[in-house]
């Protein structure tokens, strides 16, 4: 288990991160959200041992956490990390020995995932041969390639296409099953919904918002309905609860407070010709534009 | 961890050899080396006439000047220490007919003929040019020949006159043994130092910086910097590079050797057949030591100059790799090794000077200066102007300089490495030498 207490982390008068606290449990996966600069990349730094903090402790199954346990921890940065010049096969060996493992098993386990990525013919190529991608998937080989106890993935996912990110996922949820803990951070929050069971909003370093997904969904009280059929939007406004109508293409999206005003947009809205009127909690994209907004009006 | 260090180490020396810039970089270097060693075969091969004698053709129309312009081409070349000899026939038909023959000839006419005014006057012919040194004898010789008609009119006995025109002898003493004269002491770094130690040295720190910076540079700006040294220790990463890029240099040292070794055999099965006369390489710069009277303390000055050397090259690797870390990409690099590369400069341009500094404390301090001790040290104890203490000073500097860069260098590295900041690269590096490590 990962265990973070009371990280904070200065450069010079700018404070990076400010008292973080988390617990990653073994085949936990932990979504690390913020905007640019709130300070995802410094925790990562933190939690490799790359940077000291300036207080606090960070902890891997009770050990602290310095080179004698990297070698069961796996890093995908947010950059490509990649020795362009080496091919595949001499980039990964190359990585693989710095985590502590054989030439021999770090080939056997190469090829295993060349071929789940099904980019096995890149074996030789050289890396800056290969499209942004492939490039990607290398990278993400390079992370998991020691089965890590824990893998930590800074922005996994940008700039794949939906397919890749489909590969991805099947593959994180594998590692998942075999007992990993994973911190991940995307800016899409879809991903984080998709994964984490538990995560932390940070702005500015600061954590604003933190638990199981599930209960924050329940605990923020606004909710969304959706409605397709022929209604008038300035009725609907005029709802005592009603807070925003969004029309799209397909149908509307009328924001609420929280769920009592259910009834009186259903009433509103009742004589006219109605198709479709469901219920939503709110999405964690819109919890965190909320909550990030927020802090940035404190 | 220490098999972690072995395998960066080895991987950052792979890096270097197995590639297609060092296999041509090590191609062109032979090929000059032995070139330079065989530039008088060279030359000869491509038509040129470096060492070919030089015929001249003699049209004494004053009858009677024949002897005395022969002895006085004899002293003329013995003074200019001509490396080819001048070759002297006699032409006896018309001067038109010698301007015919010299025409498809590399020959030079000379045509003396009397003056009334002047008693000798002279022309010279030639075909094409005459290269500077061989006219410059020849109108010594011509104006020792005009003195010497002069006073054989004037009815001065030819005992006499042979000793008038005879060269002063001089007896050089040089009362202090190391003591030497400004162009000797330079002569004898040229012929000595520089060749085998000054300019192979320079090279070497030359690829030693860049290889340093190039590697560090690439890991950064690739970002794979992060990775690795997630894995292993700033340390480890650190002394790896240093290793790596010693090793290199070492390798790439003995490889010089080597291409010198061959330039010099091919010299030597060359002259074999060959009637050069240049003296052989290795001839030479013994010649030189002999004369300089230091092959008795050669073994002391080759111990001396070897730790120099190597401490040098490894003061060299880290002030590389302390500044490389601290670069987020070629250019800076390129700007922030610029000093280093002047104070090699310096110390290279001043080993080439060190026998015009005779006596001098300056250049006595100056080399025991860490980065120009290696190159202007090994040149002044071949000239005698310092000692084995001064050889132990600079040593124990270097030691000492070293350590500092271990101690303190280390802990710019570490927090240069990951460091990506786009402020002002020495603001960085202070920064980093402030911080906690």
């Amino acid at each position: 288990m990962l265990e973070i207490k009371n990280i904070s982390k200065s450069y010079g008068t700018h404070l990076a991160v400010d008292q973080l606290s988390f617990e990653v449990k073994k085949g936990e996966i932990f979504g690390l959200l913020g905007e640019n600069g709130a300070g995802k990349t410094t925790t990562f730094r933190i939690i490799m041992g790359l940077l000291e903090p300036n207080s606090g402790t960070v902890t891997l199954d009770g050990k602290k956490i310095d080179y004698s346990v990297t070698d069961t921890i796996g890093f995908v940065t947010e950059e490509r990390s990649l020795l362009t010049k080496l091919t595949v096969k001499d980039q990964l060996v190359y990585y693989g020995i710095l985590k502590g493992m054989s030439e021999e098993v770090i080939l056997k386990r190469l090829d295993e995932w060349l071929e789940k990525f099904g980019i096995s013919e890149y074996k030789n190529r050289k890396i800056k041969e290969l499209s942004k991608g492939n490039q990607q998937k290398i990278q993400f080989i390079a992370g998991i390639i020691n089965n890590p106890k824990l893998l930590i993935l800074d922005e996994p996912f940008s700039g794949l296409d939906p397919i890749n990110v489909k590969m991805f996922q099947e593959a994180i949820l594998e590692l998942k099953e075999k007992g990993c803990s994973i911190i991940f951070s995307s800016h899409q929050m879809e991903h984080i919904e998709l994964f984490c069971e538990k995560l932390v909003i940070l702005v500015k370093g600061k954590v604003v918002l933190s638990g199981y997904l599930k209960d924050i969904k329940k605990e923020y009280r606004k909710k969304n309905i959706f409605i397709q059929g022929d209604i008038s939007i300035e009725k609907i406004k005029k709802v005592p609860g009603v807070l925003d109508v969004i029309s799209t293409a397909k149908e509307y999206q009328v924001k609420i407070e929280n769920d009592k005003i259910v009834d009186s947009v259903f009433q509103a809205i009742s004589k006219n010709k109605i198709t479709k009127f469901v219920v939503e909690e709110a999405s964690l994209n819109e919890i965190f534009i909320e909550k990030v907004g927020e802090s940035y009006d404190k | 961890m220490t098999s972690k260090f072995w395998f960066l180490t080895k991987q950052s020396l792979n890096k270097k050899i197995k590639t297609k810039w060092f296999l041509i970089a090590n191609i062109l270097l032979a090929v000059v080396i032995v070139g330079l060693l065989n530039i008088d075969s060279v030359i000869s091969f491509f038509g040129g006439d470096f060492s070919s004698d030089v015929e001249i053709v003699l049209l004494d129309e004053t009858k009677q000047t024949e002897d005395i312009f022969k002895n006085s081409l004899l002293l003329a070349e013995e003074s200019f220490d001509l490396e080819h000899e001048m070759i002297l026939e006699l032409f006896s038909k018309s001067q038109k007919e010698l301007e015919e023959e010299l025409k498809e000839s590399n020959k030079v006419g000379i045509v003396l003929e009397e003056d009334e005014d002047n008693y000798l006057k002279a022309r010279i012919i030639s075909n094409e040019k005459i290269d500077t040194m061989s006219y410059q004898v020849l109108v010594q010789a011509l104006n020792t020949s005009k003195t010497q008609v002069a006073m054989k009119e004037a009815n001065i006995a030819p005992e006499e006159l042979q000793k008038i025109t005879s060269n002063i002898l001089i007896d050089r003493l040089i009362l202090d043994d190391n003591a030497k004269s400004e162009d000797e002491a330079t002569a004898m770094i040229m012929g000595t130092v520089f060749p085998t130690l000054i300019l192979p040295f320079f090279m070497l720190v030359i690829f030693l910086v860049q290889m340093i910076g190039t590697e560090i540079n690439e890991e950064k700006s690739t970002r794979s910097m992060e990775i690795i040294i997630s894995n292993v220790s700033p340390k480890t990463h650190f002394f790896s590079k240093v290793l790596a890029s010693n090793a290199f240099v070492l390798f790439q040292g003995v490889l010089l050797i080597l291409y010198s070794g061959i330039g010099l055999l091919i010299k030597n099965s060359m002259q074999v057949d060959s009637s050069s006369q240049i003296t052989d390489s290795i001839s030479s710069i013994w010649d030189s030591l002999g004369q300089a009277g230091i092959i008795d303390r050669l073994p002391m000055i080759l111990a001396a100059t070897l730790i120099l050397m190597i401490l040098s090259f490894i003061a060299y690797s880290l002030i590389a790799g302390i500044l490389a870390s601290m670069t987020v990409n070629m250019e800076d690099f390129q700007q922030i090794q610029t000093p280093i590369m002047m104070i090699c400069l310096l110390g290279y341009y001043l080993a080439i000077m060190a026998g015009m500094f005779d006596g001098s404390i300056l250049i006595r301090v100056l080399s025991y200066v860490p980065f120009l001790s290696c190159l202007l040290a090994p040149a002044l104890l071949v000239v005698g102007e310092i000692g084995v203490i001064d050889i132990g000073v600079s040593i124990l500097l270097l030691c000492l300089l070293i350590y500092l860069m271990t101690k303190y260098g280390l802990k710019i590295y570490k927090v240069g490495i990951l460091n990506y900041s786009t402020d002002k690269m020495w603001k960085r590096l202070w920064k980093a030498a402030r911080s906690k490590g």
